[in-house]
C-alpha cells in the first residue's frame, strides 16, 4: 500500500500554549504610542522650546547693547600714586586706583618710560606680575602674557587687554588721572 | 502616517538649523558682553542686530512647523470622519 499524503486526513491543529511573543509585545499593549508619533511630537515641542530660547537670547543681547549705549562714561579722581624716582628702569611698584579695591601696577620700561595698568588679569582676575627681561606682564594662574608697553595680550587665554591707568608726571610726582579699558 | 514621517524628518532638519542658530546667538551674547567690558560700545549693537536676524529666521521656521502640524491634524481629522 502506497502512502499518499493527499489521502491522509488533515492533521488536527495542535492546541497548547501560545508561541512565545516578543517581550516588548506587552509594552506595546500597555503603551499604544508609536515611535513615529512620539518623535513627531517631541521634535515639534523642542523646536518651540529652542525658538523661545532664541527669543530670550535676543532680549539679553539687546539689553547688553542698551546698557552699553546708555551707561555714562565713568569719571575718575586724580590721585598721586608714587614718586617717579622710586621706580628704577625695569622696576615696578604696586598701588591702588581708582578705589582701594583696585590693585594696579606702575612700571618703568628699559627706555625709562613709565606705564601703569590694572593688576587684575582680564581672564580670571589673578594678579599679574612684571617680567622686565621679557618685557611682559605675566599672569601665573593660567600663563597669560601682556605687553608691558601697551598692556595688550601677547599670549595665553586672556582676550582683553589690561586696563591702562592714565598718568601725569608733575616734577617727581606721578599722578593717576583715569582708566582706559 | 506618511505625513508624520515626513514631518519628523522635517522637524529634525529644522531642529538642527535652530540649534545651530541658538549656539551662534550664545556666542554673540558672550562676544557682546566681552566687548562691553572692553569699552567697545558699538559691538553689542551689531551683535544684537545679528541675534535678532537669527531669531527672525528661527521664528519663520517655527511658523512653518506649526502650519505643517496644523495641516497634518486637519488631515487626520478628515480621515477619522
Amino acid at each position: 500500500m502506497s502512502i499518499d499524503a493527499k489521502s491522509e486526513p488533515a492533521a488536527e491543529p495542535v492546541v497548547g500554549p501560545e508561541p512565545a511573543r516578543c517581550p516588548f509585545h506587552r509594552w506595546a499593549e500597555d503603551f499604544p504610542i508609536e515611535w513615529e508619533a512620539d518623535h513627531y511630537v517631541t521634535r515639534r515641542e523642542l523646536t518651540k522650546f529652542l525658538t523661545l530660547g532664541s527669543g530670550l537670547l535676543v532680549g539679553t543681547t539687546a539689553a547688553v547693547a542698551v546698557v552699553g549705549l546708555v551707561a555714562k562714561p565713568r569719571s575718575f579722581p586724580e590721585r598721586k600714586v608714587a614718586s617717579a624716582s622710586a621706580v628704577a628702569p625695569g622696576g615696578s611698584l604696586l598701588f591702588r586706583y581708582p578705589t582701594d579695591e583696585d590693585p594696579c601696577i606702575l612700571l618703568r620700561d628699559a627706555e625709562g618710560e613709565l606705564h601703569a595698568y590694572s593688576q587684575v588679569c582680564t581672564h580670571l582676575s589673578c594678579a599679574v606680575v612684571h617680567r622686565p627681561d621679557d618685557q611682559v606682564l605675566f599672569c601665573p594662574c593660567h600663563h597669560g602674557f601682556f605687553s608691558d608697553r601697551e598692556g595688550t595680550v601677547v599670549a595665553g587665554p586672556p582676550t582683553r587687554r589690561l586696563p591702562r591707568i592714565t598718568l601725569e608726571l608733575r616734577g617727581d610726582d606721578v599722578f593717576a588721572k583715569g582708566v582706559e579699558v | 502616517m506618511r505625513d508624520r514621517h515626513q514631518g519628523t524628518i522635517l522637524f529634525t532638519a529644522f531642529l538642527w538649523l535652530i540649534g545651530i542658530s541658538v549656539v551662534i546667538q550664545l556666542w554673540l551674547l558672550a562676544a557682546a558682553l566681552d566687548a562691553l567690558l572692553a569699552g567697545h560700545r558699538e559691538v553689542p549693537v551689531s551683535a544684537a542686530i545679528a541675534s535678532l536676524v537669527l531669531f527672525l529666521v528661527n521664528g519663520g521656521l517655527l511658523i512653518f512647523v506649526l502650519s505643517f502640524d496644523r495641516r497634518i491634524r486637519r488631515a487626520d481629522d478628515a480621515k477619522r470622519k
